[in-house]
Parts: C-alpha cells; structure tokens; sequence
C-alpha cells in the first residue's frame, strides 16, 4: 500500500471499520511511514473517546457481585514490585517542585502592594497594575470559584505572565487547614496533575506564585493535603480551566 | 489503581467498577440494546481486565479507555456474530502518562465527557452518523456505504474529517493535548 492509499484510509482504520486484510495492509505500510504512524495514533487517539459519549446505564445491581465473583474465581499475571516499579519508572512524569513563595521580582516592587493585594483579596489585578503596568500585552487573567461543597466562597484570581512563564495567584476565602495541613497548588495536563508548591494560610487567604508554561496545561487546581504530595490525595476544592481565559 | 491490579489485588477490580461500570454498562447497552447481553459484555471485560492487568502499560493509554475499548470490542463481536482479530490498545497515546490517583480520575472525568458529548454533537450529521455506525454499529466503511448510500470515497473522508474535528474542538478546550 503506498502513501496515498494509506492516507485516504487512516480514519476507517481508527474507528476498527477496514476489513481485516485492508487493515493489515495499513499496518504494513504504517511500520515504514513515520508521518502516517502518528496521524494514526492521533486519529485512534481521538475515536477512543468515542465511549465517553455514551450516557451512563442503570445495570442490575447483582452484576457488581457477579463480577467480584469471577474475578476472585480467576488467577490474576501478577507482576513482583521490582518489575512494576522499573516499568512504573519508565514512564512516571511527575515532578516535584518545590514550595512556592512570591517570586524575587513581585517582592521588590513593594511589600505593601502585595499584602494589600493579599488581605483586600483585591487581587491580583492591583498588584499587576502597580509593578507590571508596562507590559499588559503578555498578561492573562483568569478567575476561578472555589467547589460549592468543599469551599463554598473560596475564589482565586491568577494572572499568567507568558514571557516570564510564570503566574501570580491571590485566593481568598479557602477553608481552613487542620493541624498539618497544606494547601497545594497543581497544573494539570491531560489529566495528569504536576506539583506546584505548598502553602499554609491562618486566615484562608494566600498569594504564591506559579511557575510553568501554562498554554501546556489545561486547569489549575488546589487540594488541602496533609503535607506536601506528588500527586493529590483528596479531592480539589478549586478547579479552574486554564484554556478559558481572557486577555 | 492500575498497580494495585498489576499486584492482583482484587479490591482495584471493585473500585474500576464503581468508577466505570456505569459507563461501561451505558456502553455495551448503546450497542447491543439488549440487558441481559449488555452485563455479560461487561463481566467479560472486566474479569479479562483482570486476567491481563499485568500486561497494562500506562504509558499506551488509561485503564479507563482499555476496558471500554474491550468493552466495545466484545459488544460488536457479540452483535455482529464474530470475533475479529483486533489490536487492542495498539498505537494509542504516544504521550506517556503518569498513573493518576482515584480520587482525582473521578472529577476530572466528568469535565472531559461533557466536553467530548459537545464536541460529537457539534458534528454535522452525516459525519456524526458515520462515526456511529462505524464505532458502535461495528460496520465497515464499505458496509457504510451500502446502508448510508453514498460513495466509499465519502465514507472515508467523513471519518477522517469527524475525527479530527472532534481533535480539533477538543485540544481547543484542553481536553486534548
């Protein structure tokens, strides 16, 4: 099969709707076609979210039980801890960042302007006037409400500076920390979260900054943790979607 | 969840299911119209996520599109009286993924299904409707065209330009990168 057949085909070939020998032919010339490869992946890619369209069904409620069943009448390839954790490590792309404090620059301009932006929960946006005024062009402002259960109130202003590649975020009204506990700040890419620090706050407000290219990422979020985690474990009691912003 | 089954703990199979039973259960439902088959699809690939879980490598794709890509596979067998050949998980996701906690799949699940309902439903109708012969009718795309009454050649592009405009709306909204 040469290029062009190959081309006018990837998109029945992603949704599984070739006859076998047609999609055996893809697949040969797909072992040879670098370009075709990942247009396919990208293609099959997009149809396995085919199922997400679906509305959830009402199945028995005895079918939960069989399939306990089953699973327990059934020997599992287990795999030792060593072996899973060299795979697990292959492909683990978290990493740790460390706690996030207002950055050197946000600092000198002037501590009255933060605090005030802090307390007054004003926000980010005098803060940003006062030092930033210049360069409003590379700014994106957002403003994310906080879950209505888990933090009911809270509300977080983060402005993203894209030639710095970095954000300032002042929240306010969070929930308070019980002892040992942290507020941590997460990115999230497809669906993958990345840490970006921890803060404490006696009063439920707080100002940190925020480092990363955030056009890579599409929410952030914040947890409260019992210290700082790798990746969260509890829900988050502020998402907000990074890809919705305005200028 | 994915390395508590890949050390056979049979708990994870549990907590899948609370997770995704519903969906996969609204799945195999949406093929085979039919309950009492729609359950056994679903037990078979859930216990078949079981037997293979060590084999599960999460930088191919999530735990959650494996067992709803069996899912629609044992559906389609099912109804069209077949089991063909098929290569699961093969080539998806060139991305690697780093394995995400239980708590957090939960929530961001819901943001992305409604995101992928929009961006499906934006499509116009002969694309949509070719799309679903395609993934939950289990046609081919000459059989397509057969029942849709159009040329080959219309088929195929119908699927290729649906796809990659649901890519298109998505990776616009972040859902997709």
């Amino acid at each position: 099969m040469n290029c062009a057949e190959a081309e006018e085909l990837l998109g029945a070939y992603a949704l599984d709707a070739l006859p076998e020998d047609e999609a055996r032919r893809v697949e040969e010339h797909l072992r040879s076609c670098a370009e075709h490869r990942a247009t396919a992946a990208e293609l099959r890619q997009t149809s396995s979210l085919l199922p997400l369209t679906v509305e959830e069904g009402d199945p028995s409620p005895n079918l939960r039980v069989r399939i306990i069943e089953a699973v327990k009448a059934t020997p599992s390839h287990r795999v030792d801890p060593d072996t899973a954790a060299r795979r697990a490590g292959a492909t683990r792309v978290v990493p740790m960042r460390r706690l996030a404090r207002l950055p050197n620059w946000a600092a000198r301009a002037s501590r009255f302007a933060i605090a005030a932006a802090i307390v007054l929960a004003l926000g980010i946006g005098g803060l940003i006037g006062y030092q930033l005024g210049h360069s409003a062009q590379g700014q994106v402002a957002y403003t994310f409400q906080g879950d209505p259960t888990a933090a009911p109130g809270a509300e977080a202003r983060l402005v993203y500076f894209k030639d710095r590649k970095q954000a300032v975020v002042a929240i306010s009204g969070l929930p308070r920390l019980g002892s040992g506990q942290v507020y941590e700040m997460w990115l999230i890419k497809n669906g993958v979260p990345v840490d970006k620090g921890v803060s404490t706050s006696a009063n439920g407000d707080l100002a940190a900054q925020v480092s990363g290219d955030l056009s890579q990422f599409q929410q952030f979020a914040i947890t409260i943790e019992p210290g700082e985690q790798q990746l969260p474990t509890t829900k988050p009691i502020l998402v907000g979607n990074l890809q919705a912003g305005s200028a | 969840m994915a390395a508590q089954l890949k050390r056979g703990e049979s708990t994870a199979i549990e907590s899948l299911y609370d997770r995704y039973g519903r969906l996969a259960y609204g799945l195999a439902f949406r093929i085979l119209n039919e309950r009492g088959a729609a359950e056994d699809v679903v037990q078979d690939a859930f216990v078949s996520v079981w037997r293979h879980a060590a084999g599960f490598d999460a930088s191919r794709g999530s735990l959650r599109n494996w067992l709803l890509s069996i899912v629609r596979n044992r559906a389609i067998d099912r109804l069209r009286g077949s089991a063909r050949i098929r290569t699961e998980l093969e080539l998806v996701e060139a991305e690697p993924r780093a394995e995400v906690p239980d708590v957090w799949e939960a929530v961001a699940l819901d943001l992305e299904r409604k995101q992928i309902q929009e961006g499906f439903n934006e499509l116009p109708d002969p694309q949509r409707r070719t799309l679903e012969l395609a993934y939950f009718g289990g046609y081919t795309h000459v059989e397509i065209a057969g029942r849709m009454e159009v040329p080959l050649g219309t088929v195929k592009s119908r699927m290729r330009i649906g796809l990659e405009k649901m890519r298109t709306f998505l990776t616009a909204r972040g859902a997709m990168g």
